[in-house]
């Protein structure tokens, strides 16, 4: 990513803030559980066994069993395959096609900016969530529809953040040299521009996937989301919701697991930040 | 001068103003103790469209008015049975196509005018008539004449004999209309029953009031408030802070456990119409083959089915008929939960390793089934894809119009629907019903010993085919004061009558 020294925003500090660390620390927790739950569940998450349904904490049962029997401990690691899938995908959907959009914009100006980010504006205007509605309604509910809504919704955050960037950068000595030194729009965005917004973008991209995960959960709470048996997070928590009165640690489970990797994703995302930004620093 | 008229004016606003306050004090006083045991507020969820079921589908508007003030010539009872009502008694012709109804003298309706023979003539003829668009009104079709025979009696010829048509008589088709009462009935109801509605609060609540002039034993008490609510949560949360004090008909039954261990409340589990019927289309494969659908009646276990979807509430009955009619019989041992075989019948289909989809409406009940059906259908083999459908109307549109799906399920709440749902090979089920037709028939035509008979037989026809898994008959729950009495658990028809409700 260095490859510019001269070019990239240098960080004054030198340990790392405990946010980030702390935020690290939580997005890693959600990582290890979606990664053992490829090679090992407790119990199959979908198989029910009505004969244990609805049982406490126990060795049995870490976090104990659902209405149907199952358990519960196995369906959040599980749950967590289909968070990260969904958060992954979205933001991957919104870098690949907001930033480039944002870069173009910065660099071009004129009427392609005036159309990009006005199109990044309307967006904008529809909540992401009610895209993803409006998706789910439209397509049928499923992880892919949502996973697409979100990243569309994510789409004019990484426009705008990539423009801004590339405007800052625009301006500096350095791209001005290599524009003076007849050096192709393409070749300056590659070498100059992307380096210099890339934390920026980091940093969007990490709160962009907090978000997602709890688009991801609120539509499957609504039953627009990850269809079941499947376990989902939101889902597991809108089948508690009856049980609230009489077995209230099953809303707790997931939404504590939710509560984890939102949490978590934000964390970073502001440690980076705090980390990238020049003014915050005393940098530049 | 014109001044004057003014203030008159201001003034006759201001006391019809103030006026409108106090009956709002009087009826909010009703809060008090005493007042209390004189009226019953009961929770519903699902208001009314209007007031007309004659031309207006739903079982908001008959819940809410049969029994209560539209009565039949007769009534069915809590269990079911065929009990007189506005006709004291009635005799039936030897070539059973006559019934002859004696009618109870001093009946009146609430406009006034008193209940005569006339006025049986009127109201079924007038479902025969364009005037019902109600799908309900081919019920009368096997009516051929009704003949005057006095102020109090009334003779009724059917096309052929008949035992469903009695039955019916008890249901909304047999409400009794006056000719001076069916100008409004969307918004006005005028019948013999014991209530008058006296307000009806759009979105909220239809207040009914006891009448003075009813012909019968008069109700538990002077007013009965239904108050409409969005779901069961808000019902059991008005019934804990006092708002309610009956909960009908109640959705969650996760939500019972804090009443059941409270002293000041009590829990009914009647019975209801309803049965939570997994449908397989039987002209699609893989389900017109009948050992996959035998293999699924052997996958799945309808006891934990209830146990976990339901709490536990609710009837497992093996068949498509809740106990409280005629030809009920317990069919559970048809097909006992067997997982063995069931992959032995799967694998003589040739259908292992079967994937479908099924196709869920998303209504509380149907999430819940859907999930442990998947697992149980997994265990033996079948992989069910669940897809979920907006109920009511994408799951209309595409299951229940254009039959386009494989598994479903569904809450069936009419009474005495076997033939509706099995009679018919249009219907969305698409059962051949080449073996029952004519079985079906004759039960209805022969006496009552052997239209139980018969239909026992049509029914063991329908189950050995497999052509639908009735998981569970769908309980009715009702939560209440512990002090209220008199409340129909068990919901038999459309009505919820409020006659016998009252306090201790």
């Amino acid at each position: 990513m260095t490859t510019q020294p001269a070019a990239v925003v240098r960080s004054t500090r030198r340990r790392p803030a405990p946010t980030l660390l702390i935020g690290a620390a939580l997005v890693l927790l959600v990582v290890l559980a979606a990664l053992i739950s490829f090679v090992w569940t407790p119990y199959d998450p979908v198989q029910a066994a009505p004969a244990d349904r609805l049982q406490g904490s126990s060795a049995a049962h870490l976090m104990g069993t659902d209405r149907y029997g199952r358990d519960v401990f196995s369906g959040i690691l599980y749950g967590a395959r289909i968070t990260l899938l969904v958060g992954l995908v979205a933001v991957g959907i919104a870098l690949l096609i907001g930033t480039p959009l944002g870069i173009l914009a910065g660099m071009r100006g004129g009427a392609v900016e005036e159309v990009s980010m006005r199109a990044a504006d309307i967006l904008l205007a529809f909540p992401a969530l009610l895209v993803a509605i409006m998706f789910g309604a439209v397509f049928g509910a499923s992880t892919t529809t949502a996973m697409l809504a979100i990243g569309i919704g994510s789409i004019p955050g990484f426009a705008r953040v990539a423009r801004s960037g590339t405007l800052q950068v625009m301006s500096t000595e350095y791209v001005l040299a290599a524009k003076a030194s007849s050096q192709g729009a393409f070749r300056i965005a590659r070498r100059h521009v992307l380096p210099n917004i890339a934390g920026m973008v980091v940093v969007q991209c990490s709160v962009s996937f907090a978000i997602a995960v709890l688009a991801e959960a609120a539509l499957s709470f609504l039953g627009l989301g990850t269809p079941p048996p499947v376990p989902s997070w939101g889902r597991m928590l809108q089948e508690s919701q009856q049980f609230l009165g009489t077995y209230p640690m099953l809303a707790v489970w997931p939404g504590l697991a939710i509560a984890v990797a939102v949490l978590g994703f934000n964390l970073v995302g502001d440690g980076l930040r705090d980390k990238f930004d020049p003014k915050l620093n005393g940098g530049r | 001068m014109r001044s004057n008229k003014k203030f008159g004016l201001a003034a006759a606003v201001l006391a019809g103003a103030l006026s409108l306050t106090a009956c709002n004090a009087g009826a909010g006083s009703s809060a008090s103790p005493e007042a209390q045991q004189d009226s019953v507020t009961v929770a519903l969820t699902g208001e009314p469209v209007n007031l007309d079921f004659t031309t207006t589908a739903g079982a908001a508007i008959p819940q809410a008015l049969m029994s209560n003030v539209y009565e039949g010539l007769v009534e069915i009872d809590q269990e079911g049975k065929i009990q007189p009502l506005l006709a004291e008694s009635w005799e039936l012709s030897d070539d059973r196509k006559t019934y002859t109804f004696k009618l109870r003298e001093g009946a009146k309706f609430s406009n006034g005018e008193p209940f005569t023979a006339e006025d049986v003539k009127f109201s079924i003829e007038r479902v025969q008539s364009d005037e019902w668009v109600s799908s309900l009104k081919s019920k009368m079709d096997v009516v051929d004449a009704v003949n005057v025979l006095s102020d109090t009696e009334v003779e009724v010829v059917l096309k052929q004999p008949s035992n469903a048509w009695l039955f019916d008589m008890g249901t909304l088709v047999g409400a009794m209309f006056d000719p001076s009462g069916v100008d409004d009935l969307a918004n006005t109801a005028i019948g013999t029953g014991p209530y008058t509605i006296e307000a009806w609060n759009r979105g909220q609540s239809i207040e009914l009031a006891a009448r003075d002039d009813y012909w019968g034993e008069k109700p538990g008490v002077e007013t009965a408030t239904l108050r409409y609510f969005a779901d069961a949560v808000a019902t059991t949360n008005a019934l804990q802070s006092g708002d309610v004090d009956v909960v009908y008909n109640m959705q969650a039954p996760e939500l019972l456990s804090s009443f059941e261990s409270n002293d000041k409340f009590q829990v009914l589990e009647g019975t209801s119409n309803g049965e939570i019927v997994l449908s397989m289309n039987n002209k699609e494969a893989p389900f017109d083959d009948v050992r996959v659908r035998q293999a699924v009646m052997h996958a799945i276990d309808r006891q934990a089915v209830v146990d976990t979807a339901w709490n536990g509430y609710g009837t497992v009955v093996g068949g498509p008929v809740p106990p409280t009619d005629p030809y009920f019989e317990d069919l559970n041992d048809v097909y006992p939960y067997d997982p063995a075989k069931a992959k032995e019948l799967l694998k003589e289909a040739g259908a292992e390793n079967l994937d479908i989809t099924f196709t869920v409406p998303t209504r509380p009940y149907a999430t819940a089934v859907s999930e442990i059906v998947v697992s149980q259908l997994a265990e033996v083999g079948i992989n069910a894809k669940i897809e979920s459908a907006e109920f009511p109307a994408v799951w209309l549109d595409q299951v229940f119009t254009k039959h386009d799906y494989q598994m479903s399920v569904v809450l069936a709440v009419e009474s005495r629907d076997v033939l509706a749902m099995f009679n018919n090979p249009d219907y969305y089920l698409g059962y051949d019903n080449s073996k029952i037709k004519d079985a079906a028939a004759k039960a209805d035509a022969s006496d009552e010993a052997g239209y139980a008979a018969g239909m026992k037989d049509v029914v063991r026809t329908i189950v050995d085919d497999a052509a639908a898994d009735v998981l569970f008959i769908f309980p009715n729950i009702v939560v209440a004061d512990a002090k209220v009495t008199g409340i129909p658990a068990n919901s038999v028809t459309e009505a919820l009558d409020l006659t016998n409700i009252g306090w201790k």
